[in-house]
């Protein structure tokens, strides 16, 4: 023991009493005495001896009294009652009130050092023991606390939990289980599976009813609510005993609506471009086929206008495939952007060089208002070049015959505007808002003939987005549209 | 029936082109529209005894109303409508049985591209 052991001798003998404390203080205990019962108990409640010996027959207090009121304050210190009148009654009394031994008067040095021991170990089991219950106290209350916590936890999960035992009894829910299945309170150890769908049923009867099963999880998707409103999945997973029989069954519930919207996108997408990749070839197809078909004649002039369809509508496939791979390229960050110092300015100037054959064809009038005072922004040079050449090839393509473009380029806040206005054919107000979906195309009586992939103001909205920019569209049908571009000045 | 003369309605130009010429190697005489509305002008003008019909023009609909038009108007001319709308939309329909025919108001659903052989061979039924 590191500390010295601590021992109370209370003994009215002044002899015996000094003589013991000097013996067990050369032996290295730390020793107090008291010359009576009443000095004993105040000595015994003062402090926690380890171990105590008490006279049994002092004139003030007896020592059962002492034992009792130093047991009542200290319950663990291990005390002896020494007595020269040992009676089998004061030792059944002395061990009930909680002695842990008798020492019969005198004893010789030896005797009462082994006593002493015997106290110490005593004591040094008893504060083991209370040391060791106190740790199991503690471990509850914490696996208790665990618990509670576990149960909060599964209990505020967005998935829905059902445990079914193997009567079909629910004993385990959560409350994403009750909202899934439209149920406003459910008794534990219900009979479940009548509320469940049905093919859940089937999966969970199977596994019931079969002599073997394995440890693995059986999905189903299920429309609870019609029109695609709430599409779940249920997961249902054998919970095996200790001996490998079936307890039970767990069943997770997963709203699965939003993904499953995203997976119809997907293959809309997928078709819609198929479509679109099929009309160009079809086209080809078709004049190739007629120009190999002996039995008919066409003139060269013919022979010469299909294959420059043909030549124009490869054209348009490939410029569709270019457009196709740049959506993915931004969407799925593929492309490292570079970026720069740019000035817009510059951009729209060479713009109008590359469409200048275009420009003329149409006898395009252009106007420009450009801010001198425009500030360079960090981009990726070739992304806002495809913004601009984007909205003024439209401009271009949609405008009339000795129309107008007018482009306008200011600050306004932390914002650059970008405005590209025409004079071209304008929008009817139900075709503004599908204007930016892919493969849209406004087909009225007066866009008959004019070409374009459906995607580029779709690869202007995902570039602008991806800057933490704003596209609008302004447009009156039959007068005129115009695209604005605002762009945060310190884009990253 | 003897046909003869074919009104095409496609916004197509080049399947337009096709469909002309190649009706026209077979025999028949072509009358060509590039949208419902001149469709529907040249059926008044030029009578034709069959009437083929692209499903899905400028309008999503234009296909339908033409077909719609041409059956008021003349019951007894067949109308086809050809269509890619089942790759596109998932939406299968055909014109088998009466009850569709009559509800569809057309009398075959052919499939774009148009396969000639196909196509005559349909015509020859009427």
């Amino acid at each position: 023991m590191d500390e010295k052991s601590k021992i109370l001798i209370v003994d009215d003998e002044n002899g015996l009493r000094l003589g013991t404390e000097r013996l067990l203080e050369e032996e290295g205990y730390y020793v107090e005495s008291a010359p009576n019962g009443n000095e004993g108990i105040r000595l015994g409640k003062s402090k926690e001896f380890d171990v105590a010996i008490i006279d049994l027959k002092m004139p003030d207090v007896d020592g059962l009294t002492v034992l009792k009121e130093i047991k009542s304050v200290h319950p663990n210190t291990v005390c002896f009652i020494a007595t020269a009148f040992a009676s089998y009654e004061t030792a059944i009394e002395s061990t009930r009130l909680g002695a842990f031994g008798y020492i019969p008067k005198p004893f010789s040095p030896e005797e009462i050092i082994y006593q002493i021991e015997q106290g110490i170990n005593q004591r040094k089991l008893i504060l083991e023991s209370e040391r060791l219950k106190k740790e199991r106290e503690e471990n509850l209350l914490e696996l208790a606390n665990e618990k509670s916590r576990l149960n909060a936890i599964i209990k505020s999960i967005n998935d829905g939990i059902l445990v079914i035992n193997k009567n079909a009894e629910l004993v385990y829910y959560n409350y994403a289980a009750l909202k899934f299945l439209d149920l406003a309170e459910i008794e534990l150890g219900s009979k479940i599976l009548n509320i469940l769908p049905e093919k859940v049923v089937k999966t969970v009867n199977k596994l019931f009813y079969s002599e073997t099963f394995h440890l693995k999880s059986y999905s189903q998707q299920i429309e609870l609510k019609p029109n695609n409103q709430l599409i779940v999945e249920f997961s249902t997973t054998p919970i095996p005993n200790s001996d490998g029989s079936l307890a039970g069954v767990v069943l997770i519930i997963s709203n699965i609506t939003e993904y499953k919207k995203i997976e119809l996108l997907k293959s809309q997408f997928v078709s819609m471009v198929a479509h679109e990749l099929k009309a160009p070839l079809a086209a080809v197809q078709g004049y190739l086929n007629i120009m190999i078909d002996k039995s008919i004649q066409l003139s060269p002039e013919k022979q010469e206008d299909y294959l420059k369809r043909s030549l124009t509508r490869l054209k348009g496939l490939t410029d569709l495939v270019n457009d196709l791979l740049d959506i993915s390229r931004i969407e799925l960050n593929t492309k490292q952007r570079e970026i720069e110092q740019i000035d817009i300015r510059e951009i729209i100037e060479n713009s109008f060089q590359f469409f200048e054959l275009d420009i003329k064809k149409k006898n395009i009038s252009i106007e420009t208002h450009l801010d001198e005072n425009i500030p360079a922004i960090n981009a990726d040079y070739n992304e806002i070049t495809r913004v601009v050449t984007n909205l003024l090839s439209n401009a271009i393509k949609y405008n009339n015959t000795n129309g107008k473009i007018e482009i306008e380029l200011y600050k306004s806040h932390n914002y650059l505007i970008l405005k590209i206005s025409d004079t071209g054919i304008g929008l009817k107000p139900e075709e503004k808002t599908k204007l930016f979906n892919e493969f849209y195309r406004a087909k009225n009586e007066m866009t008959h003939g004019i070409s374009g992939t459906g995607l580029g103001l779709s690869i202007v909205k995902i570039i602008v987005d991806s800057y933490h920019g704003k596209i609008e569209v302004e447009s009156e049908f039959g007068k005129g549209t115009t695209f604005i571009i605002n762009l945060p000045i310190n884009i990253k | 029936m003897d046909v003869k003369k074919i009104l095409l309605v496609d916004d197509d130009i080049d399947l337009l082109e096709q469909n002309k010429v190649l009706l026209e190697s077979r025999g028949y005489k072509v009358i060509t529209a590039e949208n419902g509305a001149k469709g529907w002008e040249a059926f008044q003008k030029e009578n034709p005894n069959v009437a083929i019909i692209d499903l899905i023009m400028e309008e999503m609909d234009s296909g339908f109303i033409l077909c719609h038009r041409i059956k008021k108007s003349n019951p007894n001319v067949p109308v086809f409508i050809i269509t890619s709308a089942p790759y596109t939309t998932g939406f299968k329909f055909s014109a088998s049985t009466n009850e569709e025919k009559e509800w569809l108001k057309c009398d075959e659903i052919l499939n774009k591209p148009v396969v000639i052989d196909e196509l005559i061979a349909k015509l020859k039924n009427m």
